[in-house]
């Protein structure tokens, strides 16, 4: 067992599969003390389970590391309160906090729920919020923490799951501030954009990507399809949720205090950095633009290449 | 009076004051008939009042121009319904829809409350579910539409503002999958990073300005090169009404799926988030590797934009 979180106390959301599952395997190899939360619930959100939770606590316990288990509903602000809480209670602080849930319910817009949006939108970023602004009272107090949110590429444009996309690029703005808020208090926080086979995207990478009309979010981001033919040594595969762990694990240790706020990816072995949104083309004046202005500047100047 | 707009029918929510009223006056003004929603209440959302509505109805009207007020609250589904409706049922059809209806609650996020953050997320982001939920129905059967959700610079880092942020970004990943599944319906759909001097901005006291620039805290605005306005006359909310009404006609609909700044004077066009640099390998990485990398190949010069003080000698203190 590796030794860079010898001492620290870590709370992972979402730590009883898939994506949480792979960090808090590798938090505990680290040597810190894991809070495996997980409600254990269906991809929709419905249900509850003790079992995913309680599988990763006996995983990690066995192989020799330090681990207890969490069934707190992270929607919720009293499930965000306690399961920091839970995590002090049984390891007397903490240092790490990774928000690990998410779930899915795809529709085109025009047959989308209230419930549909409603419980996506709250699970993936109150479900965010929460447990963060509970943890970040303790931040505050030791100067110190970092925090790390699991979201994805889909609020680059993706067709079909408008509900996940305003959610997961709201968890990059809920990044974003947050670390402006604690970035004082020595505490950083970075989100992990995702890419892996797991319950809410159960295809091969490379295969769920396509079938989209147009762009796909990593054409967006400039990553581009998954090469078609991928060497791969070593453990797993390239779509195996277990890769994201190393990268996420990096932004909770204390070799990168500088990186606060910023987007970070991962697909199999690679490791992306986003940039901010940077103002690429402008038109100014002084004085307020009149129509006749706009329809010959808009689309000489700001509209160039546009195709629609 | 312009006629750009002759025949359509637009729905600006939040249009009794500042950057919203703009919006609906220069949207009549080029013909169009508008319904100007407002819920009339306070900045954080409390109380209600049909006068703001309206007053910019009544000065629509004294204008030559054709508007009619609605006060339903956009927060709720059956609210955003009622605005829908009244459009539907006085003009006959919608073809733009301007959500600009917005709330401020700001905390630090250690002090945030449940009741801060749902009341924030709940009149921006489900807000603006509500509206275009109920508006596209009727964009697709036309095969017409004209949608501009406002987000705000905020979503790219600010501090006091975790729920501000969280749902002014959600509108830009909302406005941009929308805009890939609406374009081939001929409708569409971009976020739109306003400024001005309103109701809300002026709320953000003078001393929290300061404080965020003694403790060299960057903003996200300031990351992506935003320039902080310095006239008065450039802080007229008012001046972001010609870019927002130029993207609702029909030219303006080369433009979609992007978050335009129509803040001051200027007019810009922000990029998405790209990947800019990265790193590979054929198998999992470890983390021996990745120390190894890391700083020196993919964050190299990244600067934290709210670094902790320097220790006591070492330059600046917070």
């Amino acid at each position: 067992m590796a030794n860079r979180l010898d001492g620290k106390v870590a709370v992972v959301t979402g730590g009883g599969r898939g994506i949480g599952r792979g960090i808090a395997l590798l938090l505990a190899a680290e040597g810190a003390s894991v809070v495996v939360n997980d409600l254990g619930c269906e991809v929709d959100g419905t249900g509850s389970s003790r079992v995913p939770a309680d599988a990763v606590v006996s995983e990690i316990q066995d192989r020799g590391g330090q681990a207890t288990a969490n069934y707190d509903n992270v929607i919720e602000m009293a499930g965000g309160e306690s399961v920091i809480q839970s995590a002090s209670d049984a390891y007397g602080k903490v240092d790490i906090l990774v928000n690990s849930v998410a779930i899915i319910k795809d529709r085109m817009i025009y047959q989308m729920t209230q419930e549909d949006w409603d419980e996506v939108v709250n699970n993936n970023v109150k479900g965010v919020f929460t447990p963060t602004r509970f943890a970040c009272i303790l931040f505050r107090q030791q100067r110190s923490g970092r925090i790390v949110n699991l979201t994805s590429d889909a609020g680059l444009g993706a067709v079909g799951t408008s509900n996940f996309s305003a959610a997961s690029e709201g968890i990059v703005g809920l990044t974003r501030t947050v670390a402006r808020d604690m970035g004082r208090y020595g505490v950083t926080c970075n989100a992990v954009s995702a890419m892996a086979r797991t319950r809410l995207f159960p295809g091969l990478v490379s295969e769920y990507r396509e079938g989209g009309a147009g762009l796909t979010p990593e054409d967006v981001a400039g990553i581009g399809p998954s090469p078609a033919v991928i060497r791969w040594e070593g453990a797993g595969s390239p779509d195996d949720p277990e890769n994201v762990a190393p990268l996420a694990v990096l932004l909770c240790t204390d070799s990168i205090p500088d990186v606060n706020g910023y987007v970070l990816g991962i697909r199999g072995g690679s490791i992306y950095l986003y940039s901010n949104p940077q103002i690429e083309r402008s038109i100014h004046k002084l004085g307020q633009y009149t129509m006749d202005e706009m329809d010959v500047l808009v689309p000489k100047m700001i509209a160039t290449g546009m195709g629609n | 009076m312009g006629d750009r707009l002759t025949g359509k029918v637009a729905i600006v929510t939040g249009s009794g004051r500042g950057i919203g009223r703009g919006v609906a006056m220069l949207l009549a003004e080029e013909g169009a008939s508008v319904v100007v929603n407002d819920l009339g209440g306070n900045l954080d959302g409390t109380d209600a009042s049909a006068s703001p509505a309206d007053e910019v109805v009544a000065e629509i009207r004294s204008g030559g121009g054709t508007a009619i007020a609605n006060h339903d609250s956009v927060a709720t589904y059956t609210g955003a319904g009622g605005i829908v409706k009244t459009a539907i049922e006085t003009y006959g059809k919608v073809d733009i829809l301007c959500h600009v209806a917005g709330i401020l609650r700001d905390r630090m996020v250690f002090n945030m409350s449940e009741e801060e953050w749902d009341a924030v997320l709940a009149v921006h982001l489900k807000g603006a579910f509500n509206t275009v939920r109920h508006v596209v129905p009727y964009m697709i059967d036309q095969r017409y539409g004209r949608i501009c959700l406002f987000s705000s610079g905020s979503g790219l880092g600010n501090t006091g503002q975790a729920n501000y942020s969280a749902a002014k970004e959600g509108m830009v990943g909302f406005a941009r999958s929308l805009s890939r599944e609406l374009v081939p319906h001929g409708i569409t759909v971009n976020a739109i990073y306003p400024g001005g001097q309103t109701r809300m901005t002026g709320s953000v006291p003078d001393t929290a300005r300061e404080l965020r620039a003694a403790r060299g805290v960057i903003g996200g605005g300031q990351m992506a090169g935003r320039a902080l306005e310095n006239s008065q006359e450039s802080r007229d909310p008012g001046n972001n009404a010609p870019k927002v009404v130029y993207l609702c006609t029909e030219a303006g609909g080369q433009i979609t799926g992007q978050v335009i700044g129509t803040s001051g004077w200027p007019m810009t066009l922000y990029s998405s988030r790209h990947v800019i640099r990265s790193i590979h390998k054929d198998g999992r990485w470890t983390l021996d590797e990745l120390e190894d990398i890391v700083p020196s190949a993919l964050v190299a010069g990244l600067v934290n934009p709210a670094p902790p003080p320097q220790p006591e000698g070492e330059g600046p203190t917070a």
